[in-house]
């Protein structure tokens, strides 16, 4: 079910209701409620992935529990072994296998091999990648003890299927979304509230910003070949707001319909375009997944505890498995590869923890956004040839820009606020603060949104784009 | 809980309000708009009098041109293809709005694969006549079986959604042609196409377009106009009995079908296409030629 369609406008008002309406001091029926919700949510799009789920969270939940009983160091650790095999080996073979048989026939075919390997038709379960790395994160995190093994097997199911973030995140952590499940949630207006302008403002990134940004988008990465310079640089431009409205989009509102519910889930993302560092980039880009590497890959590479050479080698090797993990295509790895370099040279140099101000700031922060839109360019291209012919194009076949008065009103109508929200709320300007203190200004500004969306936004359903990983 | 019942209630009579209020200046925006879309659909609504109309899609609007086409039947024509009102849904919203104030002598349909074949979200196209919704029971009926009826009553603003951005793009630009016959020209492709795909024969039969078809029809054998269907040539080869399930309606209902694609019409000059499907003007120009001569005998029958 997707946040944008009709279904789940029905659908999440209905769970909301029935939750508030079972006694907050009967926690096992909610949590039963929600997990039947979260497994509803999930069958929407194919109901025999939802057995996916459910084999990860049985894999995850004996392990846990292998790795609590055992007292010898080597029997927790085969648990945990055994939990990280297994619900990786379902990762790469519904989502890795065909790149890799793709490849390597590919290799073969080149030294005159022509062994023919063979694939399987299978589909990407929706979200396999973000609940996958969850349950992982809890098996480590028991293994480390920095957790406690939950033995009720309906809690921990809910906490790898709830549904607000079941299919696009935030990765939420085992210490803070588990006790939250075990917590008495009385309906409390403002927190609701919160909740309620949290996914608004969700769905106005995604339907009016990235779902406006990406008609045009689309159209110039899809047919490469039929355009110029000047569309390459517009789209790629374009690129970077239409996968920020979609995704940070997507986030506020798990996180809002979370709220609405009591459940307070991690912020996923801070204003990332006004890094003034690729370092800093990714304190502010997909918190969750950004945190999940660097406690579940990074430090125990090594992290920053070890020589100057091998820091490099941890930096790239995390950031070429956050590319894979994105997706199995050459695009997202070379994508995480070059954040990875961007995040070696900046170590190098000594920019990442500096702090700027004044010109010094706006010149770093320009050369920062600059640097990550050419990496999106590698993140949004069907293939690295196109890639490339866009790369090159700006620079070399640079022409008037492929125009569509229509889609750029659509942009223009939401660009402009989402940039002055931002920098308000980035740079603490709050004029206007009184106003929205007052109760009927607040409600009033929630119908203007709404009406605003219903004007502006593509309201056909389309898919959040995180969803294919 | 009556702090949320308020704060539900204000909000809505808020947004119902707003909702109005807005859905008349769309209305405004829309009947002055010169968008692609617009100007044709409120052409056909209100000032529309000829007496041959055309409707179809894109490879309508940009295939056939009016004044050849009239010049040869000496009656008068308009062209109401719709650019992306891709199916028989569309078409008979297209007719239906046309028929409230006028009705023709003859109507010719140009018609395609998607007019038949089980397509996903095959109603989309109908939302561009949204904003025309409740000015008949056969425009309705569409939007019923389409199953957004009633959330286009619930908010009338959304009406105007599906071109809200371009209705506000055609009061700046204008796509309206100085003959006002409704013909669209697409002009000449740097690179015209090379290759000749073959579209294979469709497996699954969308019987709600067929009987969508049927009362297209209907609604002309009512009135007593004529009907002509056609499938304009494209670029592509096709399997034999591409189009019978089109073709057994029209014979069973007594109308002409002139099928071009199938007859192979000018797969020997790739230089008259813009791309696999639409005709530049240099090639609607001689198809319009070839057509308005055969229309011409067809009605002299």
């Amino acid at each position: 079910m997707l946040f944008n369609s009709v279904a789940f406008l029905l659908f999440f008002p209905i769970v909301c209701l029935l939750y508030y309406a079972i006694p907050a001091n009967m926690l096992r029926a909610r949590n039963l409620l929600l997990l039947v919700a979260s497994y509803y949510f999930y069958m929407n799009w194919e109901p025999a992935y939802a057995l996916l789920i459910l084999t990860s969270t049985l894999i995850t939940y004996l392990a846990a529990l292998g790795i609590g009983y055992f007292k010898e160091q080597s029997k927790r650790k085969l648990c945990l072994v055994s939990s990280l095999v297994l619900n990786l080996s379902i990762l790469f073979l519904f989502k890795y296998y065909n790149f890799l048989a793709d490849n390597i026939a590919l290799l073969l075919k080149a030294t005159a091999l022509g062994i023919d390997i063979p694939k399987f038709g299978l589909l990407l379960p929706v979200g396999i990648s973000f609940y996958t790395f969850q349950a992982l994160g809890y098996s480590i995190d028991v293994y480390r003890g920095t957790t406690k093994v939950e033995r009720d097997f309906a809690t921990y199911a809910l906490f790898v299927s709830f549904f607000p973030q079941l299919v696009a995140g935030p990765i939420e952590r085992s210490n803070n979304l588990l006790p939250q499940f075990k917590e008495r949630h009385l309906f409390d207006y403002d927190s609701a509230f919160a909740g309620f302008k949290m996914m608004l403002w969700g769905y106005f990134m995604k339907l009016v910003l990235a779902d406006r940004c990406g008609m045009y988008v689309d159209i110039i990465f899809n047919n490469v070949d039929k355009h110029n310079g000047g569309s390459y640089l517009l789209a790629s431009m374009l690129f970077p707001f239409q996968i920020y409205g979609d995704f940070a989009g997507y986030s506020l509102i798990a996180i809002g319909a979370a709220r609405v519910l009591g459940f307070r889930l991690m912020e996923n993302f801070h204003r990332p375009y006004f890094a003034c560092s690729v370092s800093e980039f990714w304190h502010r880009w997909h918190i969750s997944l950004s945190t999940w590497f660097k406690d579940y890959v990074y430090i125990p590479l090594g992290g920053n505890r070890v020589g100057r050479m091998r820091q490099y080698f941890n930096l790239m090797v995390t950031f070429v498995v956050s590319g894979i993990w994105h997706g199995a295509n050459w695009t997202f790895l070379c994508w995480g590869g070059l954040h990875g370099l961007l995040l070696c040279i900046e170590k190098a140099l000594g920019i990442g923890r500096t702090k700027y101000v004044g010109v010094r700031r706006f010149c770093h922060w320009i050369v920062t956004f600059i640097l990550v839109c050419l990496a999106w360019i590698l993140f949004r291209a069907n293939n690295l040839q196109d890639a490339l012919t866009v790369i090159a194009g700006v620079f070399t076949n640079f022409a008037e820009p492929y125009h569509a008065l229509g889609t750029f009103i659509g942009i223009a109508a939401a660009m402009p606020i989402l940039v002055i929200k931002e920098y308000m709320d980035e740079f603490q300007l709050h004029p206007l603060q009184n106003l929205a203190n007052n109760w009927l200004i607040r409600n009033a500004g929630i119908a203007v949104l709404i009406t605003y969306i219903l004007l502006f936004g593509v309201l056909d359903s389309n898919q959040f784009i995180y969803f294919q990983f | 809980m009556k702090k949320l019942i308020a704060s539900i209630t204000v909000i809505c009579v808020i947004a119902f309000g707003l909702d109005r209020l807005l859905s008349h200046v769309m209305w405004q925006v829309n009947q002055r708009s010169h968008d692609i879309w617009s100007y044709k659909i409120k052409y056909l609504y209100n000032d529309a009098d000829q007496d041959v109309i055309l409707f179809g899609t894109s490879r309508c609007n940009n295939h056939y041109v009016s004044s050849i086409i009239a010049d040869s039947l000496g009656l008068s024509v308009y062209n109401g293809g719709i650019s992306s009102s891709h199916n028989i849904f569309a078409h008979y919203i297209a007719l239906n709005i046309l028929l409230q104030h006028h009705t023709p002598k003859v109507v010719c349909l140009e018609l395609s694969a998607d007019d038949f074949q089980k397509e996903a979200d095959a109603f989309s196209s109908t939302n561009i006549f949204a904003p025309y919704i409740n000015k008949s029971p056969d425009i309705d009926s569409v939007f019923r079986v389409a199953g957004t009826y009633w959330p286009f009553m619930i908010s009338h603003l959304y009406r105007f959604n599906n071109k809200a951005c371009e209705n506000l793009a055609g009061l700046v630009l204008n796509w309206e042609k100085d003959d006002a016959s409704g013909y669209q020209p697409i002009q000449r492709p740097a690179v015209f196409p090379d290759c000749l795909e073959k579209e294979a024969k469709a497996e699954i039969i969308d019987s709600q377009k067929i009987d969508f078809l049927q009362r297209f029809i209907t609604q002309c054998q009512r009135r007593g106009i004529r009907l002509v269907f056609m499938v304009s040539p494209k670029y592509t080869k096709v399997a034999p009995g591409y189009y019978d399930a089109l073709k057994s309606v029209a014979e069973s209902r007594g109308v002409p079908f002139l099928d071009y694609h199938s007859a192979g019409l000018f797969l020997s000059k790739p230089q008259l296409f813009h791309d696999s499907s639409h005709l530049w003007d240099e090639g609607a120009r001689a198809y319009s030629s070839l057509f308005a001569s055969d229309l011409k005998r067809l009605l002299e029958r």
